[in-house]
C-alpha cells in the first residue's frame, strides 16, 4: 500500500482566542507537486509552520512518510526540507559557509556537503557571489540560497513557503527547473504561493484554506470541474483560469478601493 | 494635504514627537498584555531602582567632595570631581555594553521626519540609560555640595552643570555611534584591532618606564629599619619622579584647564572669585566643546539618516577570479560532525558580529584601564598592593561575556528557524555553543589574569589555584543559567551596532543577579577561608561546588530540547522580530 507523503487529521492552530487554522484534514500522495492557496491571513503559513515542526498544534495529528510528525522525529526531519517564510539564512556567514553550515546539520559528511556546495552554486548562479555575506545579498538571491538549503541533503519531502517571492523571471524559471527534476525522481513538493500561474503550471493537485477552513481540495480538474457545475448551464462549456476558480471559491471579498476612498490620486 | 514643515517645533514636529510618546506608551502597554512583557516592566523597574540607588551612592560622595571643597576654599580640587564624573559617565557605557539597551530609531526613517527632529529624539530616547541616571546624580549630589556651602554660587554651579551635562550626553553618543560606524566594516575593524594590540603593547612597554621605584611595599618581615630606608627611597624616588616629569604634569594641569572638566570647575572658581566675565568665556569654551561633540554626533547621524545601514555595512572584497580558490578560501575546522559545523559557524558569525566582538575586547580594555587605579596612579601615592586582582579581573571578565552567555541565541536571527528544522538536537547546538564560548572565556579571563599580573605584579600560588576552582564553578553556572535565559527571555541582536540594541531588561537583571549569586559565593568562600585562617581551604570547597555546578548544567543541557520546543513559538517571534538575518 503507498502511504501518503505528508497527511494531516483534524489540525488545528489557536492563538489564544483567534483559530488560526481549524480542522485541517488533507492528505498529499508521494510524487505529488502540491499547491496549498488561500488569501492573506488565511492560515497556509501557520499550516506550513505545523507540518515542519516550527509550530506546535493546538490539536490533530500530522503523519510525514507515514509517520507521526513532531518536534522530536529527528530521524523524520533528515526526510523533509524547508524553506520557511523568513528563509532562515544567516546574515554574517558567505553562501558556501552557510551551506555547509545547514548540509553538516543535516547530517552530511565533510566531503559530500563540499561538492553540493559547489554545484548547487553553480547550479543557482551564486558561484560569482560566494565571498559576499549573505547580508548583503539581493532578495531574489537570498531565496536562491534559500532554496539551496533546503535541497543539500536530497530531501524527500520539500515544504515551499512562497519560494518565488521576489525572484526574478530567470531565476524563478531555473527554480522551477529544479522543482520539475525533484519530482521526476519521487520526490513530494508542497508549495504555498500567490502566484497562481506557478500553481497552474505546476502543481497537479491543489488545497485551498480561507478563515483558517480547508474549503476546497483535490485535483486542477476536480476543482475546475466543481466550480463549473454550479455555474449556470450558458456558462459551463468555458475553461476557468485557477485565479476564476480561486475567486470563485474564496469570493472577491475586497470592495473598489477607488470608490471609497475618494483622497487617493 | 498640509504641508510638511521641517522645523524642531513645528506642527509636524511635534505631532511626530506626541506619536513617538504614544508608540512607547503603546509598546509598553502591550507588552503588559503578555506574561514575559510584564516580567520586563518589574525587571525595568528593579533595574531603574538599583541604579537610582547606585546613582544616589555616587551622588553623595560627589556631593560631600563639592562641599568639603566649596567650604574649604580648596577650588583648585574641583577639576577632580568634573573629571572622576566625565571619566564615569564616558566608562560606564562601555563597562556596561552587555547589560545596556536602547530603542533603535532607525524605525523612524521611512517617515517624513526632518534630520533635526531626528537627531533631538536621538538624544532624548536615551536620556534614560545609566550612564546619564548616574551622572544626573552626580551632578545633583555636586550642586547640592558647592550650593549649601556657598549658596551665592548656586546659579552659575547649575549653569556650568548643564552645560557640563549636555556635554557628557552628546559625547558618550558620537563616541558609540563612531565606534558602530568603524567597526562596522571589516578593514576599519582589522586595523582597530591592530591599533588595540599596539596600544595595549606599548602601555606593557611604557610601565616599567613610568614606575621603576615606586611599586614597592614593605613586607611583613622586614625590620624597622630596613623599612625606613625603604621609605627613604620611595620619598627620593618620588622626588626624582616629580623632577623629572613636574613640567609634564603642570603641562597637563594647563591643558585640563582647557578640557570640559576643566573648564566647567574653572567656571565655578572664577565666578566664585567674583570674576562674572572669565566665568562667563569658562562657559562659553564649554559650550563650544558641547557644539563639537553635537557636531561629531550629527556627522555621524547625518549619515544614517541618509539610509546608511550599518546592519549590512561590512563589505567583503570583490568576487575572486577562481570559483574553485572561492570556496576553498578562509579557515576551516576538521571533522564532518554538527558539533563541528555549529563551532565553525559560531565563530564566524562572531567575528562578524559587533556587539559580541566588543563584549570579548571590553574585559582585557578594562583590565587596563582598572589596573591604574591600583599602581599609585595619583601623584605621590605608593602602591597598593592588591592580592585579589586576579580573581577581580577573572570576574571582571566573566561579567563581559554576559551577552554571549546569557542571549546565545540572539544572534541567529532567522537562522533559528533552522535549529527546529534540522535533525541536530538543540543539545547539540548548545553544547557547541557552550564549548566555543568556554574557551573563549579561557582565553579573555587568561589574557586578563596576564595583564593584571604584569602590571601589580604575580598573584601567589593560592590566590591562582582558588581563582581557577573558582571558574571550574562560575563557568558552568553561568553556562546553566545562560542557557535557561537564552530560551526563556532572549533578545534579537542587531549585529551591526554596539549601541542602540533591542535588548530585553528581563534577561539583564536575570542574568546580573545570577552573576550576583555567583560573586557573591565566591566571595563568601574567600571570607571564610581567610576568616579560618588558610585560604588553600578555598580550593576544594570551589572544588566541590565546581562539582555540583557541572552537574547543573548537564542536567539543563539535556532538557534543553524540552525547553526549547515549549519555548519554540516565542522564540521564533522574538529572535526573528525585524529580522535582516
Amino acid at each position: 500500500m503507498n502511504v501518503a507523503a505528508i497527511q494531516t487529521h483534524g489540525l488545528t492552530r489557536r492563538f489564544g482566542e483567534l483559530t488560526a487554522v481549524e480542522d485541517v484534514t488533507l492528505s498529499v500522495a508521494p510524487g505529488q507537486f502540491f499547491g496549498f492557496l488561500g488569501p492573506n491571513g488565511a492560515g497556509k503559513s501557520t499550516t506550513i509552520k505545523m507540518l515542519t515542526g516550527l509550530l506546535e498544534p493546538s490539536a490533530g495529528r500530522i503523519e510525514i512518510l507515514g509517520q507521526p510528525f513532531a518536534a522530536g522525529a529527528l530521524d523524520l526531519k533528515r526526510q523533509i526540507g524547508v524553506v520557511p517564510e523568513g528563509m532562515a539564512l544567516l546574515g554574517r556567514l558567505t553562501a558556501p559557509e552557510y551551506l555547509r553550515y545547514v548540509g553538516r546539520m543535516y547530517g552530511l559528511d565533510r566531503k559530500t556537503t563540499n561538492q553540493r556546495t559547489v554545484e548547487l552554486l553553480d547550479f543557482m548562479q551564486l558561484a560569482g557571489e560566494s565571498r559576499k555575506l549573505v547580508t548583503d545579498f539581493s532578495h531574489g538571491m537570498q531565496r536562491k540560497l534559500a532554496m539551496a538549503a533546503a535541497v543539500i541533503h536530497g530531501p524527500k519531502v520539500l515544504f515551499l513557503d512562497e519560494p518565488f517571492e521576489g525572484v526574478d523571471a530567470i531565476a524563478a524559471g531555473m527554480l522551477k527547473t529544479m522543482l520539475q527534476g525533484m519530482l521526476n525522481k519521487g520526490a513530494t513538493i508542497f508549495l504555498t504561493t500567490h502566484v497562481l500561474e506557478i500553481v497552474e503550471r505546476l502543481c497537479s493537485h491543489v488545497a485551498i484554506i480561507s478563515k483558517g477552513r480547508l474549503v476546497a481540495n483535490g485535483s486542477l480538474e476536480e476543482l475546475h470541474d466543481g466550480v463549473v457545475s454550479s455555474l449556470p448551464d450558458a456558462e459551463k462549456e468555458q475553461r476557468l483560469t485557477l485565479e476564476e476558480i480561486f475567486l470563485s471559491i474564496v469570493g472577491a471579498g475586497g470592495r473598489e478601493p477607488a470608490q471609497e476612498l475618494s483622497w487617493l490620486a | 494635504m498640509v504641508g510638511l514643515d521641517a522645523g524642531l517645533l513645528s506642527r509636524t514636529a511635534r505631532a511626530q514627537y506626541a506619536a513617538m510618546a504614544t508608540l512607547r506608551w503603546r509598546m509598553l502597554a502591550n507588552g503588559l498584555r503578555s506574561r514575559r512583557g510584564a516580567f520586563e516592566l518589574g525587571a525595568r523597574s528593579v533595574s531603574l531602582i538599583l541604579f537610582g540607588f547606585g546613582g544616589t551612592m555616587f551622588g553623595m560622595v560627589a556631593g560631600a567632595a563639592s562641599f568639603y571643597i566649596a567650604l574649604g576654599n580648596e577650588w583648585r580640587l574641583l577639576p577632580l570631581v568634573f573629571w572622576a564624573l566625565g571619566i564615569i559617565w564616558i566608562f560606564i557605557p562601555v563597562m556596561m555594553a552587555s547589560f545596556q539597551e536602547q530603542f533603535d530609531l532607525s524605525i523612524l526613517l521611512r517617515f517624513p521626519v526632518s534630520f533635526g527632529s531626528y537627531y533631538l529624539l536621538y538624544v532624548v530616547f536615551g536620556l534614560a540609560d545609566v550612564s546619564t541616571i548616574l551622572g544626573a546624580l552626580c551632578l545633583m549630589g555636586i550642586w547640592l555640595g558647592v550650593t549649601i556651602a556657598r549658596p551665592e554660587l548656586f546659579g552659575w554651579t547649575a549653569a556650568a552643570l548643564v552645560v557640563f551635562a549636555a556635554f557628557n550626553i552628546l559625547l558618550v553618543r558620537a563616541i558609540f555611534a563612531w565606534i558602530d560606524r568603524w567597526l562596522s566594516e571589516r578593514k576599519t575593524r582589522e586595523i582597530a584591532g591592530a591599533i588595540f594590540m599596539i596600544f595595549l603593547l606599548s602601555l606593557q612597554l611604557l610601565n616599567p618606564a613610568l614606575h621603576q621605584k615606586r611599586h614597592v611595599r614593605p613586607a611583613k618581615s622586614m625590620t624597622q629599619e630596613q623599612a625606613r630606608e625603604l621609605e627613604r627611597e620611595s620619598q627620593q624616588s618620588r622626588a626624582e619622579f616629580f623632577t623629572r616629569y613636574g613640567p609634564w604634569l603642570k603641562g597637563a594641569d594647563m591643558l585640563q584647564q582647557w578640557l570640559p572638566p576643566g573648564l566647567a570647575a574653572r567656571a565655578v572658581q572664577q565666578a566664585e572669585k567674583a570674576q562674572p566675565a572669565q566665568a562667563l568665556l569658562s562657559l562659553g569654551g564649554l559650550g563650544l566643546w558641547l557644539l563639537a561633540a553635537g557636531g561629531v554626533l550629527a556627522r555621524r547621524l547625518r549619515s544614517e539618516y541618509r539610509g546608511e545601514d550599518l546592519g549590512s555595512a561590512p563589505k567583503r572584497e570583490k568576487a575572486a577570479p577562481s570559483r574553485a580558490i572561492q570556496l576553498e578560501a578562509g579557515w576551516r575546522l576538521g571533522g564532518s560532525s554538527p558539533i563541528v559545523a555549529l563551532i565553525e559557524k559560531e565563530a564566524r558569525s562572531l567575528m562578524r558580529t559587533l556587539p559580541l566582538l566588543w563584549a570579548l575586547i571590553v574585559p582585557v580594555l578594562m583590565v587596563l584601564v582598572l589596573t591604574s587605579l591600583f599602581r599609585g596612579g595619583v601623584s605621590g601615592m605608593q602602591r597598593i598592593s592588591f592580592p585579589y586582582a586576579l580573581p577581580l579581573y577573572v570576574t571582571y571578565a566573566l561579567l563581559g561575556f554576559t551577552q554571549l552567555l546569557y542571549n546565545n541565541l540572539g544572534a541567529e536571527g532567522a537562522g533559528i528557524q533552522l535549529l527546529f528544522l534540522s535533525p541536530t538536537p538543540i543539545r547539540t547546538v548548545f553544547l557547541a555553543k557552550n564549548l566555543l564560548h568556554s574557551l573563549l572565556f579561557l582565553l579573555d579571563a587568561l589574557l586578563a589574569g596576564i595583564l593584571a599580573s604584569l602590571r601589580l605584579g604575580w598573584p601567589s600560588g593560592v590566590m591562582l589555584a582558588a581563582t581557577a576552582a573558582w571558574v571550574l564553578f562560575a563557568l558552568p553556572c553561568s553556562l546553566a543559567a545562560g542557557n535557561i535565559l537564552s530560551l526563556r527571555v532572549p533578545f534579537r541582536i542587531n549585529p551591526g551596532r554596539i549601541a542602540r540594541q533591542r535588548g530585553s531588561q528581563a534577561n539583564v537583571l536575570s542574568s546580573m543577579l545570577a552573576q550576583l549569586v555567583m560573586i557573591i559565593v565566591g566571595v563568601l568562600v574567600f571570607v571564610l577561608c581567610w576568616a579560618w585562617g588558610d585560604l588553600w581551604l578555598a580550593v576544594p570547597l570551589f572544588l566541590m561546588l565546581a562539582v555540583v555546578a557541572v552537574y547543573g548544567w548537564a542536567r539543563v543541557l539535556n532538557n534543553v530540547d524540552a525547553i526549547a520546543n515549549r519555548q519554540r513559538d516565542a522564540l521564533l517571534a522574538t529572535l526573528m522580530k525585524d529580522s535582516g538575518q
